[in-house]
């Protein structure tokens, strides 16, 4: 397929930038994501998950069950920082996202 | 906000659930991200067979609106509009009006969000006229407007073949159906002999989408060479993938099942993942067909009534014993690979997590799992 066949629609990132990528040491969707942005956008890569996890897949031979999952944040879907921040029923930004079961973690 | 079983999902499952477990007297929270229930059913016109307890076929549409009917009349506190964005420490999990976020405090959850559709990607896949094949039912179907006149669908699976029909009664004319394996994979009959005029090219795939403003010509790379069309609509119907970010916020385990739909969170006998205050219900618990969508939400509901204490052992044992041999039935009949995939991902997870199989399970099973 063309190389500048685009893979994220959201970010823009083309088959060539994602195979860079890989060349450069990525291994994961989440390395790639670190290295173009890839899977930031709007969506949150519930559209380029697949298509990229199979271009890894085929550009370095892992199954695909082996390709590991991006790490998934809190808020699940697009939400506006007013509403996280608005403090109701004793809940504000800070429970989302200082109380979320990821603090600690890097 | 505080309640005994929280339903995350208004489609057929999370209603089939929020159902069950209102009528055994728990106190049930339905949520929803949409204006209204019923989930992906709401732009399914068409017939469906069989369904649980009965061989007659229902319309889609009318299926999702007789649950609906059935909820309204319930005690369930509907949610719609309603995200559930994240999760707090203590497991609560955190929903969003868009105005505020706020905790719902629960015992279970039965998270039903359904499934999403995969992306196909070929040179232009983003230029407007190429959408998914569910986009273009929504679009017909519930906002009734014309997504294009000429169509070219990629994919040959039966919702491929649903799409193109209805687009078809709609005046759209199919011009090709493009498929990258050997064959058709459909093999409804009915379906196909509803495309017997449509060209169809195996072994193919998109070469290029152009067009200025919007999709005006598809190029079709096939063994006997590239094909030029004129196109103005593309459908992708690729498949469906389980969505598993709510499963992922509440820390459930994850594996790969292909024939299930690829990632997706692992469940026992009782649709309880690897938290045990989650319980999954429909085509996020596996890709498959309405009568088991409907079946799995009954199965989380009791599992999840049993441990609270609003049913009896003995009375759960017996109905989920009922429920899963129609399970099983409906799902080898219409497709078995998805029942022993499903039967895999059970018999895995009992497995890892030392847990033995109720008598019930074993009947249905066959055994399967023992082999
Ligand atoms: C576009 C599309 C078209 C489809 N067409 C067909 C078809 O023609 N035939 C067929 O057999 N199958 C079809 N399917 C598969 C479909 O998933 C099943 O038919 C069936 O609707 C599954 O039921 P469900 O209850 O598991 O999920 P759904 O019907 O998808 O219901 C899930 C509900 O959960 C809600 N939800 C999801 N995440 C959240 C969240 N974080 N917070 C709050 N609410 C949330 C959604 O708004 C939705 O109402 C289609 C799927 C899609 C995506
Ligand atoms: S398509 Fe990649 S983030 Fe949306």
């Amino acid at each position: 397929m063309d190389k500048s066949t685009i893979v994220c629609r959201c970010e823009e990132i083309n088959i060539d930038e994602i195979e860079t990528a890989i060349k450069n040491g990525a291994e994961t969707f989440d390395d790639i994501k670190r290295l173009t942005r890839c899977g930031m956008g709007p969506c949150q890569s519930k559209t380029c998950f697949y298509p990229v996890n199979e271009i890894i897949a085929e550009y370095t031979g892992m199954p695909l069950n082996e390709v590991s999952l991006p790490r998934l944040r809190m808020p699940l879907k697009m939400v506006r920082m007013s509403t996280l921040a608005q403090d109701s029923e004793g809940s504000n930004v800070v429970s989302v996202f200082g109380e979320s079961v990821e603090d600690g973690e890097s | 906000m505080e309640t005994d079983i929280l339903v995350i999902g208004g489609g057929p499952a999370g209603m089939s659930a929020a159902i069950t477990a209102d009528r055994a007297g728990a106190r049930v929270i339905l949520v929803d991200e949409s204006f209204s229930l019923g989930g992906q059913l709401r732009q399914q016109t068409q017939h469906f067979a069989p369904l649980p307890g009965s061989e007659e076929k229902v319309r889609g549409t009318a299926l999702g609106n007789d649950l609906i009917k059935k909820l309204e009349a319930s005690k369930v506190k509907i949610l719609k509009k309603h995200i559930m964005i994240g999760s707090y420490r203590n497991e609560n999990i955190g929903v969003t009006d868009g105005e505020k976020t706020f905790a719902i405090q629960s015992q279970k959850n039965i998270i039903a969000p359904g499934a999403a559709e995969k992306a196909k990607i070929f040179p232009g896949w983003t230029i407007p006229g190429v959408m998914t094949a569910g986009a273009a039912q929504i679009l017909i179907n519930r906002e009734r407007v014309l997504p294009g006149k000429n169509a070219v669908m990629l994919g040959s699976n039966d919702y491929s073949l649903e799409v193109a029909r209805q687009l078809k009664a709609c005046g759209v004319t199919i011009k090709a159906i493009v498929e990258d394996k050997e064959q058709m994979i459909s093999s409804d009959m009915e379906l196909l002999h509803d495309m017997k005029n449509v060209p169809v090219y195996l072994n193919s795939t998109i070469e290029s989408a152009t067009g200025k403003e919007e999709l005006n010509k598809v190029v079709v790379k096939t063994p006997a060479g590239l094909y030029e069309m004129e196109a103005d609509l593309i459908c992708i119907a690729n498949g469906f993938d389980p969505i598993i970010e709510p499963f992922e916020i509440m820390g459930c385990n994850l594996a790969y099942h292909k024939e299930l739909g690829g990632w997706l969170p692992e469940y026992n006998v009782y649709f309880q993942t690897s938290n045990p205050s989650c319980y999954i219900a429909g085509n996020a618990a596996g890709i498959t067909t309405i009568g088991p969508v409907l079946l799995t939400g009954e199965i989380a509901a009791i599992g999840a009534l049993e441990e609270l204490g609003f049913m009896e052992q003995e009375e759960a044992e017996a109905q989920r014993k009922e429920l899963w041999k129609e399970l099983a039935e409906i799902e080898k009949r219409e497709n078995e690979k998805t029942f022993r995939a499903r039967s895999e991902l059970i018999e895995g997870f009992h497995q890892k997590i030392g847990m033995a199989f109720p008598e019930e399970f074993n009947m249905v099973n066959g055994g399967a799992h023992n082999g």
